[in-house]
């Protein structure tokens, strides 16, 4: 009985859209047409003459990759760091925790203020430095598109840093103490007795961080829309293009089959890696 | 020696960038927001111009805000409670009761987590027309309070763990049924775990977009992130009131966070540690 509302609400939200996904991943259904059944027509289109969707998968992996590995070691770094209890730890970890919380909408708008070619801080600031008036479009131009919308996430990990900070407040002191008589450095008692108790959540953090880049709609609307060109479009960016502008709805949610795959896959995969499956 | 203040050096280097990054972009809009869009293009950095407050009562002018606001308050809030009052009552469940499904309760409550949002972006648009939920409030509480179930549950599941059972076992002998347990014995215990979880969810529904954007259509239902879209596409010349927009949105945010740092910190701890 205490049970119903949740099943419900899952049911309404989640299973109802899950079975359409997939169900109707299988048909041929665009707005003005009547919805048939074409079996994998949708897949094999995706893959092979489809001109953005390949883009769209290459670029979220490059992403994934990136995200998964610089991201992740900036985390535990800035937690190794802080762990060590300054007067300032507290106060950094909050500091770069705020882009975390505030909506990636907001980060969005943020960066392209940030990068405007014209007024942009980024550009104001090579002027004041160099004496000569400079107006890189950062998000617009093909060259620094992608590496401007990576710096969007790629160096905000204060999720990482929590996390990684919390599972070592778990680490009994006599363990650092032991390290310390038998004449280890603070920085190899992090490499050889830290790194490996935080195995666990250091995969578990890298999960977080491939499967968010399977999510990035919000900063890629309000930066690039996933241009110039496909120079930055991704699989939800594409999607969303799919429903919304071409009104193809079984090739979209063929798509959609492909995200959640991949979102599996990832897990699977650094589950693997970091031999999260074991104790 | 040498060696030891290079490392010093790094480490503060590295803090540095990270403090940096963090909070320039912030204050940078912040300060330019009470520019004229004159001083705004010049690209003066100084703070020394005659501030105003004129970008904000533009950006309230040219964009619905205060309906943004008022609806973004009230998704908020009901998709928090509904949220908090599901979870909670099947975290119970699976904790004290011992059941064949459990493990099929665990993963419904769990599935979220490996599920993009985008992926559902036009099956739920579907469901929430079919239902005569598009364009309303309540479809956006409603996916909003779904969103959040993973995290509530398994912060509401390691709270209720560590509570002890002869609490309840001496309600029951006193005659009280299963519900006024609950309800008048366990949740009062679990105010903290319900601070984390509040935290969280307030936090998911004041900040989602995708789902805003689409599951909704005019500007008498939409939330506050739609407004910095609304700038981006509508106003893009006016620069002060987008920058002072940008702000507005931002602000609760941050206040929440950092009122309540102490519930997020541990809440992102509990929710993920188990997932």
């Amino acid at each position: 009985m205490f049970l119903t509302p949740g099943l419900v609400l899952f049911a309404f939200v989640f299973l109802a859209a899950i079975v359409e996904l997939f169900a109707t991943s299988f048909t041929d259904w665009a707005i003005g047409r009547d919805i048939s059944f074409v079996g994998l027509k949708n897949y094999i289109e995706l893959l092979t003459t489809d001109k953005g969707f390949p883009t769209s998968v290459k670029n979220t992996l490059v992403w994934i990759l990136l995200q998964s590995t610089f991201h992740v070691f900036i985390g535990v770094s800035v937690a190794l760091i802080l762990a060590k209890k300054k007067w300032y730890s507290n106060s950094v970890r909050v500091i770069y925790f705020i882009p975390n919380v505030i909506s990636s909408a907001a980060i969005g708008m943020l960066f392209t203020c940030m990068m405007n070619p014209q007024f942009g801080l980024v550009n104001k600031l090579i002027e004041k430095i160099t004496g000569d008036p400079f107006t890189q479009n950062w998000f617009m131009s093909p060259d620094t598109a992608f590496g401007t919308v990576t710096a969007t996430w790629l160096p905000y990990a204060g999720l990482v840093t929590i996390l990684v900070m919390a599972e070592m407040s778990s680490i009994p002191e006599e363990v650092f103490e032991a390290a310390k008589i038998d004449g280890a450095t603070s920085f190899q008692s992090d490499i050889y007795i830290v790194l490996p108790l935080m195995r666990n959540i250091i995969g578990t953090s890298t999960i977080l961080a491939a499967t968010s880049m399977l999510q990035k709609l919000d900063i890629i609307m309000m930066t690039t829309s996933g241009g110039p060109g496909y120079r930055t479009m991704n699989m939800p960016m594409y999607l969303y293009q799919t429903v919304f502008s071409n009104n193809n709805y079984g090739l979209a949610n063929a798509q959609g089959v492909l995200l959640i795959l991949l979102g599996v896959l990832c897990l699977v995969i650094i589950r693997k890696l970091y031999r999260m499956d074991e104790d | 020696m040498a060696k030891k203040i290079l490392a010093k050096t790094g480490v503060f280097i590295l803090l540095a960038i990270i403090v940096i990054i963090s909070l320039v972009p912030i204050i940078w809009v912040f300060g330019a927001s009470f520019k004229t869009n004159g001083e705004i293009l010049s690209g003066s950095l100084s703070l020394t111009g005659p501030l105003s407050i004129n970008n904000y009562v533009n950006a309230f002018r040219l964009a619905p805000l205060v309906a943004f606001y008022k609806n973004s308050v009230v998704v908020s809030i009901v998709a928090t409670c509904l949220n908090l009052i599901v979870c909670s009552m099947a975290a119970y469940i699976v904790v004290r009761c011992q059941f064949k499904l459990k493990p099929v309760i665990t993963l419904v409550f769990s599935l979220g987590l490996i599920i993009p949002s985008a992926a559902l972006l036009q099956p739920l648009y579907t469901t929430l027309t079919s239902t005569h939920l598009y364009n309303t409030l309540t479809g956006l509480i409603l996916v909003y309070a779904a969103l959040g179930m993973p995290t509530t549950f398994y912060v509401m599941v390691s709270y209720i763990q560590t509570i002890p059972y002869t609490l309840e076992e001496a309600a029951y002998i006193d005659g009280a049924s299963f519900g006024r347990t609950f309800f008048q014995i366990v949740l009062p215990i679990t105010r903290p775990a319900f601070a984390t979880a509040a935290v969280m969810e307030f936090l998911l529904a004041w900040n989602e977009f995708q789902f805003a954007l689409t599951l909704t259509g005019d500007t008498t239902k939409r939330t506050l992130p739609i407004a910095l879209y609304y700038f981006k596409s509508a106003f893009a010349t006016d620069y002060g009131a987008m920058f002072a927009a940008t702000i507005v949105v931002i602000i609760p945010s941050i206040i929440v966070f950092i009122l309540l740092q102490k519930q997020v910190i541990s809440g992102l701890a509990a929710g993920s540690v188990k997932g």
